[in-house]
């Protein structure tokens, strides 16, 4: 591009080595992982470990018992990514942990660990923003370098961009997240929560023909999300609804399967986030999108951002489960970006907070 | 009269001829006649149909030439779409100039009536020889330029089919009445041209 | 071929943006006095369904049409409409003869490619104020005059409970005076592809703070300009501005967005 000016980073390459361990367990997620940046400007992956708390089918995960499940999984996971890092604690440089948003009891289960270590072991705490976990590792994972990006998870869903050492929100949803649209429909027709209800949903998906008409709610670049699961979920009691066949005889056109449901219900939701995002991508004159987030692990959704994004003669960056789905490695990264900036979250500022916007963030380490 | 191409409609939907007489005094006659010829059968029907195959249009109630070219497009897109709402694309241009979806209302009051003296007589069709001739025998009255409309719209009628009289639009102009007529062409021209999603 | 695909062929293409590509054409090939209007044409979305992309492209081009119509009852200054083919997602308006009010302001031409990089606006040229009463010149209004313009015509369309949706710089214009129908230079509010109707203050608030953002991303120091602008706004709103008032205050305070929990 002519008369294009890119800035220098303000992030030095490391004079040595720096490690960092990452705790994240905003939701039904822990994740510890152990990343490291070296002096020759390479990150590694030295381990990423994660234990999903699964709840049996139409049961979602509530606060408490999701705080159970860390507090009793912490210790194995953290001492199995050191395992895997063949690394010992003192190896490390910070312990970050991630500080919001997310639900308030698993966050502080996890951030109370994080706080035990470093007073243990005098290691220095790093605070660290769960969006911005996820926009540094999709980046650093794919290499896109200015993209747009998009947020969708059980509990966000929004459409970022870079701007002057912030990551600006340009679009979100008014109501619920996508993730949590998913899943919760996932329960009304009793869908499995392994591997994840969202998963599961996509499979069922496949087999879907009809479209059924959903309401489509773009506002801008925000959407509205409640009002389509409230629709999709009618749908169930239509008396054309088939609970139990999943393949139609023939072209049966008078019957509603959930297998249509979930199809219809992902073609709809879908074509609004691409929507939204193109909708970005144009406004900051961006030709690069990257999705991160649980539900960006969805194949049918990186499809029709790669047609939205060819079309644009763009690209889409997307990134499998390990970093998709919330992990550890990705508040370590997040982390140790902001660490050597120098920056530290004192003990008496490391209260969790569900409430933690993407952009509060100083994104320090970026033109 | 004037002859409007449309290179984007097939062939014997794309030429529009344009007529406008004043001092008609046959309009009452000519009412009738088209009446009866919606109604008569057989063969003699049919030539009788086709000898008034045409829209015939009080040109009181027309602001401006584009806004009866608005109607006559939206005719013709309706036509080419099969989606018209009347029999054919010359009922259709009345139709679509009346606002509401009532097909007799719009005849009532867009077609020739008894009271009409000035009339706009419009076909679409492949391009015509002899078209001003055979209008001559049929309508009784001057032949015009189209410009001469201006002199010919009641803009009062205008402005109670639409309902305008209490729209900022018209209270703005304050009486002058240039503006105000100026923006009631301008929103009649676009109702037409928006009419086929008002829905 | 469909009559209006035919015709989007016959016509020069403008620009093209993320969800719709602007045609400069002809109505009709004849006739000395044919304007020339302005096609805008919802192309089709290779990523979604196809049936969910032809019920969403007829219900925009209808929902464009409809606000577009409901402005010029509210004596808003905008394109008045020529053509509507909802099942092509083509809709033909007036085309205006004239430049965008951002490009009038120095905040360059809408295509121009800025990258963050460049926008710090540091060094803007001393002369910057000059040079914009320049490009005004033709147009015989000073920049206060468009200012109180851009109030006025906002608020006429608040009034009528038609939101904007995507109030900018690049969607504003002047009509230059020779053509216009008044032979004054008008403001003219264009593209509602993102419109809608509603009654609710909150609404009218975060229409009128995004126009501010823009403003301010576009246009630097443009605090004075865009006071300019709320003063003729308020004069118009005449008591609804009170209520307007106090929640663009809070909009501010907030950003655009709500608090986000969880």
């Amino acid at each position: 591009m002519p008369g294009k000016i890119r800035k220098r980073s303000p992030l030095k390459p490391p004079e040595r080595p720096y490690i960092a361990l990452g705790l994240e367990g905003s939701a039904n997620k822990l994740g510890a992982g152990i990343i490291k940046h070296s002096p020759d400007g390479s990150t590694i992956v030295l381990s990423n470990v994660r234990h999903t708390y699964i709840t049996p089918p139409g049961e979602g995960f509530l606060p408490r018992d999701t705080a159970q499940h860390h507090r009793e999984w912490a210790m194995t996971v953290i001492n199995d990514a050191f395992k895997k890092a063949e690394l010992s604690i003192h190896d490390i440089d910070c312990i970050c942990f991630t500080q919001g948003p997310g639900m308030g009891a698993p966050l502080t289960s996890v951030a109370l660990v994080a706080r035990t270590l470093s007073l243990l072991f005098s290691k220095p705490l790093v605070g660290v923003n769960h969006c911005v976990g996820h926009i540094e590792m999709g980046r650093q994972v794919t290499g896109a370098q200015n993209p747009v990006v998009l947020y969708v998870s059980g509990g966000n869903t929004q459409v970022i961009a870079y701007s002057q050492q912030c990551y600006r929100i340009f679009g979100e949803t008014l109501d619920i997240a996508v993730g949590n649209c998913l899943d919760r429909f996932a329960r009304v027709i009793n869908l499995s929560n392994d591997p994840s209800p969202g998963y599961n949903i996509e499979q069922m998906a496949k087999t879907g023909k009809r479209l059924l008409p959903l309401p489509y709610a773009t506002k801008g670049m925000d959407l509205s999300l409640s009002g389509i699961l409230t629709s999709t979920e009618a749908y169930t009691l239509d008396k054309r609804f088939r609970f139990n066949e999943n393949s139609r005889e023939g072209d049966n056109d008078n019957i509603i399967t959930p297998a249509d449901l979930c199809f219809s219900l992902q073609e709809t939701i879908f074509a609004m986030l691409v929507e939204i995002t193109e909708r970005a991508m144009a406004h900051i004159g961006s030709k690069e999108v990257l999705i991160v987030g649980g539900v960006g692990c969805n194949e049918r959704l990186q499809e029709m951002m790669g047609i939205m994004a060819e079309e644009r003669g763009g690209k889409v960056f997307a990134t499998d489960d390990r970093f998709c789905i919330d992990n550890g490695i990705m508040i370590a990264q997040a982390g140790l970006l902001s660490y050597r900036m120098g920056f530290q979250t004192p003990l008496a500022k490391s209260r969790c907070t569900q409430r933690f916007r993407t952009d509060q963030v100083h994104v320090a380490w970026r033109a | 009269m004037e002859v409007y191409r449309y290179q984007q409609f097939p062939s014997h939907l794309a030429t529009v001829h344009v007529a406008l007489f004043d001092n008609v005094t046959n309009a009452d006659e000519l009412h009738a006649r088209l009446i009866r010829a919606s109604t008569l059968t057989g063969s003699e029907g049919e030539t009788e149909r086709e000898a008034v195959n045409f829209a015939f249009i009080d040109a009181r109630l027309i602001a401006s030439i584009q806004h009866l070219k608005a109607a006559v497009y939206h005719a013709i897109l309706a036509a080419t779409q099969g989606g018209l709402k009347t029999k054919s694309v010359h009922s259709e241009i009345i139709w679509t100039l009346n606002p509401t979806n009532n097909i007799t209302e719009a005849l009532r009051r867009y077609g020739v009536s008894a009271s009409s003296s000035s009339l706009f007589v419009v076909r679409v069709d492949r391009p015509l020889d002899g078209l001003v001739e055979r209008l001559s025998t049929i309508v009784h009255g001057t032949l015009v330029p189209l410009d001469s409309l201006k002199d010919m719209t009641n803009w009062d009628t205008i402005k109670k089919h639409y309902k305008l009289n209490d729209e900022p639009a018209i209270r703005n102009a304050a009486g002058d009445k240039d503006v105000e007529r100026r923006k009631i062409d301008r929103i009649v021209t676009s109702s037409v041209a928006t009419k086929i999603v008002m829905g | 071929m469909s009559a209006t695909q035919i015709l989007l062929s016959q016509a020069t293409q403008i620009s093209q943006g993320a969800e719709a590509a602007i045609y400069k054409g002809r109505l009709s090939d004849s006739g000395l006095d044919e304007e020339d209007v302005l096609l805008k044409y919802r192309f089709h979305k290779g990523y979604r369904h196809p049936t969910l992309d032809a019920s969403l492209t007829k219900a925009r081009v209808a929902g464009e049409a409809r606000a577009l119509l409901k402005c010029l009852r509210a004596d808003v200054n905008v394109p008045a409409v020529r053509m509507v083919d909802a099942l092509e997602g083509v809709l033909g308006i007036e085309w205006i003869n004239g430049k965008s009010v951002r490009f009038l302001l120095g905040g360059g031409a809408e295509d121009e490619e800025v990258t963050e990089e460049m926008a710090d606006g540091e060094n803007l040229p001393e002369d910057a104020t000059e040079e914009l009463e320049d490009q005004l010149l033709e147009y015989n209004v000073s920049s206060d005059e468009v200012m109180t313009m851009i109030g006025t015509e906002i608020a006429k369309m608040h009034l009528a409970d038609v939101i904007h949706g995507d109030l900018t710089t690049s969607n504003m214009m002047l009509r230059l005076p020779s053509p216009s129908p008044s032979n004054k230079t008008e403001l003219v509010l264009i593209d509602f592809g993102l419109a809608y109707i509603s009654t609710l203050v909150e609404d009218k608030a975060v229409d009128l703070y995004v126009l501010e953002r823009a403003f301010s991303s576009t246009h630097p120091a443009s605090e004075p300009l865009f006071a300019g602008v709320l003063k003729a706004y308020e004069i118009r709103m005449g008591k609804e501005w009170k209520a307007i008032s106090r929640r663009l205050d809070d909009v501010r305070l907030r950003g655009r967005k709500r608090s986000m929990v969880g």
